[in-house]
């Protein structure tokens, strides 16, 4: 021991034998991580890049999993239907046809050559197991079903019928819940539960055993990356041709930051992330990068965000403080400075006025009756905002803030957004400097997400810039029951993500919403609609601030033919959206001439498009 | 002599250990308290992501949430949460983790792990090689160019932000002159397999974060081995070996070996604190280590992979501290004989 000691440390035996353990060590590490795949790369010009989608490492591809990876709902599994928002139509997925039987019940026949990838027909047993399954678990694809569909049946091997629950009619989320719903294979599923295995922990993350219905199956996953690899004998490429992308992958990168730089080099094609000043990439650097348009707001609009003011402060209950805010608020310098003109000002009537197929809800005569102006929208005056305050009491006291008429200041209230969202933080600032101006005291606050959303979904905030619900099939019902219905909330503390953060509560609003379900009659909801932007005019439970912008850009230097504002084949169009199908059969290799799928047509035109519409028609004629 | 020296090194070692338990189940007592005193709420990131994927309806919403609190037993009085903790640790179970659920914690932790000791080893062990001759030289040529020059480096760059070195590299060598990529493990589209090419490629990827930890951390080895040669250089038996004409080699190789000591305690903690990565040099270079993970975990406040990064990381520090006491009673018989004088 003690010759230990006296020998040397550096340099004599001792480091030798060091040494080469740790270089044993790294050999081992080394063999232990590498894997017994064939192909070492996939090559790049096979392979659609996509960033924005996925930012953590990936979980399942078992849409029964509390939460499966981006992929597994786009190219893996199909619904009977897609649903495009701008086209504001069907698309035939696995389902070929549906039929109006009468006013409740709704059958959709599918494809005769839909097949899972081993071969086995997708059947309508298989739609009805995959509803039934999401009931008996909570959870699943078209959660919460039963809420709205009395039942869901195989009424033949390729036909399912769908029964509305009459004692609460609601056609949105009938429609959309049996349309748009994806479907399982049944046969692997009720293998699994005889094996004993605990369905919702299945990660279905092996590629040999995946069973699919859609063009992609799992090709290979680690922590960083995700790729998937196209099924060349796929059942619908008789119908839709094959999509054109070998391989669709996904870089799991830390930020916003380094995955907008591998964009911007061109390692990626297909860009679903927030991108600072996007314009001068083709502006100034001449890069082969677009967004949908060319020029402002360079983004297509997706949700609404909003200003929500909780009610859990009594004085910030009034109507007149409400109104005041919603008149300071600087839109335009917001959406200038802090959003780089992404986006425009969000319509007061809490409907996307920006896809013409909505405007038929807003009610523009009241809407000019009240904000006084052009369209309807509310123009930024403090001027305006000061007289609200003082003709409804609110004195300034000597330093400037205002109090209420038994003396209670107007604040010190916060209004905050989580750290790092820097075009939302510089908005709170500037909401923040214009309501002090009108002499409501106010100071920003960032804290962590997680932080913050716990007050959002707990109503115990005071200010927050949030997200809500965006454009689709049931637009602009979905804002309003986000935004209003009570139902969804809960007392404050408690906390709820479903919707109504702010704790409003006005019992005509839940009668209101399910009369608009129910009715299937354009000008019976034309007029409920105007009765509900009444309400919001006059009690403004929440101030509409801007259209959230749907992240997408493109890169041509791989792939070309992308949608955009000039060829607006399809939208939505990000890497993240759930119905982005069509994206990938209608882009083409560079060099190559694309195509734009002659099926994106409506029905009368020689492609499969069903106008949402004519579901509605139908329904209407139906007894 | 065997016997006699064995039952006060047995005790030493016993009453170390003894300590480490307890120390131990207060650390992972802490680990659990922590993350849960950040008023946030865990669920948050993972609900958000619903809302992200345009899947957004109320209904959906709240049937996952339920079901997580049921999972997670988030809605459970703390004491009973503690104990299921501490009842599954030291069962092995580090429980599922929350923003990647349904994985459990240690399938996120265990193929990481590879990434980090590989990155952190190398060069830890480089840094520490070549710090410490660098120090040594210095601090034996006192006073001259080498040892003006290297003090200066050294204190340079052992102030320098590794962080802030590593975001340099990769702004001056990957993004303005291409020469080596900025980040990642391995280049994208490519699949890790025992070839060539990808041990390569691996390489490739893996210069410019060997690099800012090597650089950065050497500058602190040199210094603290200069000084200790320093003050080695007026013991007796330095006086004695120049006296006694012995080449400055053989007495520098002397005064080497002495005064590298506490360097040995310094190394072995530094590997011992490696699984926990490199925290932000993951971070910058997207490294696919446990520093990484770790950043990740935080950032959601994935409590489950908060506590099982923790658990292995404390458990692998205390490891080493536990044999760096041992290879000290191995080697220093004065430790040995303290111990059972003071029994």
């Amino acid at each position: 021991m003690y010759g230990l000691y006296k020998k040397s440390i550096f340099g004599g035996v001792f480091m030798k034998k060091f040494l080469s353990i740790v270089a044993i060590c790294l050999m081992v590490l080394g063999v232990s991580f590498s894997g017994v795949f064939a192909q070492v790369s996939i090559p790049r010009e096979d392979t659609v890049y996509c960033i924005g989608a996925i930012w953590g490492p990936p979980t399942t591809w078992n849409l029964y999993a509390p939460q499966s990876t981006w992929g597994t709902d786009h190219f893996l599994y199909m619904p009977l239907f897609f649903y495009s928002n701008a086209k504001d139509a069907w698309l035939p997925g696995i389902g070929e046809s549906y039929k109006v039987v009468n006013k409740t019940t709704l059958q959709v026949k599918i494809r005769d050559i839909a097949k899972w990838s081993d071969g086995k027909p997708i059947t309508a047993e298989d739609v009805e197991f995959t509803f039934n399954t999401t009931k008996r678990f909570g959870f699943g694809p078209g959660a919460g079903w039963y809420d709205y569909i009395a039942s869901v049946k195989a009424v033949s091997e390729k036909v399912v019928e769908f029964k509305i629950r009459t004692d609460k009619i609601n056609y949105y989320s009938f429609m959309g819940y049996s349309l748009g719903t994806r479907v399982l294979p049944k046969h692997i599923y009720e293998d699994l539960e005889k094996k004993g295995q605990n369905i919702r922990d299945w990660a279905n993350d092996d590629p040999a055993k995946q069973v699919v219905s859609g063009p992609y199956k799992l090709f290979f996953q680690d922590p960083n990356n995700v790729i998937y690899e196209r099924l060349d004998n796929w059942w619908g490429k008789d119908i839709f041709g094959l999509p054109k992308p070998k391989y669709i992958a996904h870089i799991i990168y830390k930020d916003n930051a380094s995955a907008n730089l591998a964009f911007e080099k061109g390692d990626s094609d297909w860009a679903g992330t927030f991108i600072p000043e996007v314009y001068a990439l083709w502006e100034k650097k001449g890069l082969p990068i677009r967004t949908w348009f060319k020029s402002k707001p360079y983004y297509m609009p997706d949700g609404i965000v909003f200003l929500y003011i909780s009610y859990q402060n009594p004085v910030l209950k009034d109507p007149n403080i409400r109104k005041a805010i919603a008149y300071a608020v600087p839109y335009a310098d917001m959406l200038e400075k802090a959003y780089f003109n992404y986006s425009s000002q969000a319509h007061p009537s809490m409907v996307i006025d920006i896809f013409d197929v909505y405007k038929q809800w807003i009610d523009y005569t009241w809407a000019r009756t009240v904000w006084k102006s052009e369209d309807g929208r509310v123009k930024t005056d403090l001027t305006t905002a000061n007289k609200i305050l003082d003709s409804a009491g609110y004195k300034r006291g000597k330093d400037g803030i205002r109090v209420t008429k038994d003396g209670k200041r107007l604040g010190p209230y916060t209004i905050s957004v989580p750290y790092g969202w820097t075009d939302w933080m510089m908005m709170c600032e500037m909401i923040a400097k214009n309501l002090r101006d009108i002499g409501i005291d106010i100071k920003t606050e960032f804290p962590d997400f997680s932080v913050w959303a716990d007050r959002m979904t707990k109503g115990t905030f005071d200010f927050i810039i949030s997200w809500s619900a965006g454009p689709g099939y049931d637009h602009p019902w979905n804002v309003y029951r986000f935004v209003l219905d009570q139902r969804l909330s809960k007392p404050f503390g408690e906390e709820t993500w479903a919707g109504d953060w702010v704790r409003y509560n006005n019992p005509e609003i839940p009668a209101i919403l399910d009369k608009i379900a129910s009715s299937l009659k354009t000008t019976e909801k034309k007029s409920l609609y105007s009765k509900l932007q009444r309400i919001v005019y006059r009690d403004l439970p929440a101030i509409p601030l801007f259209y959230g912008a749907h992240w997408y850009a493109f890169n041509e230097s791989k792939w070309v033919g992308w949608p955009k504002e000039e060829n607006a084949w399809w939208y939505p169009s990000a890497p993240w959206s759930a119905n982005n199908f069509p994206i990938l059969f209608g882009i083409a290799k560079k060099g190559e001439t694309p195509k734009v799928p002659a099926w994106l047509t409506t029905k009368d035109k020689g492609g499969y498009l069903i106008p949402t519409s004519q579901i509605w028609n139908d329904f209407m004629r139906a007894k | 002599m065997k016997d006699h020296a064995l039952k006060p090194f047995l005790k030493y070692i016993g009453r170390k250990f003894f300590f480490l338990l307890i120390t131990y189940f207060i650390a992972i007592t802490i680990v659990f308290i922590l993350p849960r005193a950040i008023p946030g709420n865990p669920l948050s990131t993972l609900l958000r992501q619903i809302f992200q994927q345009g899947q957004a309806n109320p209904e959906l919403i709240r049937s996952v949430h339920k079901t997580l609190m049921e999972e997670f037993g988030l809605g459970k009085p703390w004491y009973q949460q503690y104990t299921d903790f501490i009842l599954r640790a030291f069962r092995g179970d580090l429980g599922t983790s929350i923003s990647s659920y349904p994985k459990k914690t240690l399938d996120l932790i265990v193929p990481v792990i590879p990434w980090t000791l590989m990155l952190l080893i190398p060069s830890i062990i480089t840094a520490w090689i070549i710090g410490n001759t660098l120090g040594a030289v210095a601090g034996f040529k006192r006073g001259s160019f080498t040892d003006k020059f290297t003090l200066n480096f050294s204190l340079i760059v052992s102030q320098v932000p590794y962080y802030w070195l590593g975001m340099l590299l990769i702004f001056t060598l990957s993004v303005k002159l291409h020469i080596f990529p900025g980040q990642g493990g391995y280049s994208q589209g490519t699949i890790p397999t025992f070839t060539l090419k990808f041990i390569l490629d691996m390489l490739y990827h893996y210069i410019l974060p060997f690099l800012s930890i090597v650089i950065s951390a050497l500058g602190g080895w040199a210094i603290g081995t200069r000084v200790l040669v320093i003050y080695e250089l007026d013991a007796d038996y330095v006086s004695f070996g120049e006296l006694l004409g012995l080449r400055e080699k053989t007495v520098f190789r002397y005064i080497f070996r002495n005064s590298i000591l506490p360097q040995v305690t310094g190394l072995a903690l530094s590997l011992g604190g490696a699984l926990g990565g490199a925290l932000i040099t993951e971070i910058i270079f997207n490294y696919p280590g446990t520093g990484y993970l770790l950043f990740r975990a935080l950032s959601t406040l994935d409590y489950p992979l908060i506590q099982g990064i923790f658990i292995i990381l404390i458990g692998s520090i205390y490891l080493a501290n536990f044999l760096v006491d041992f290879v000290y009673a191995l080697i220093d018989p004065r430790i040995r004989l303290g111990q059972s004088e003071g029994s």
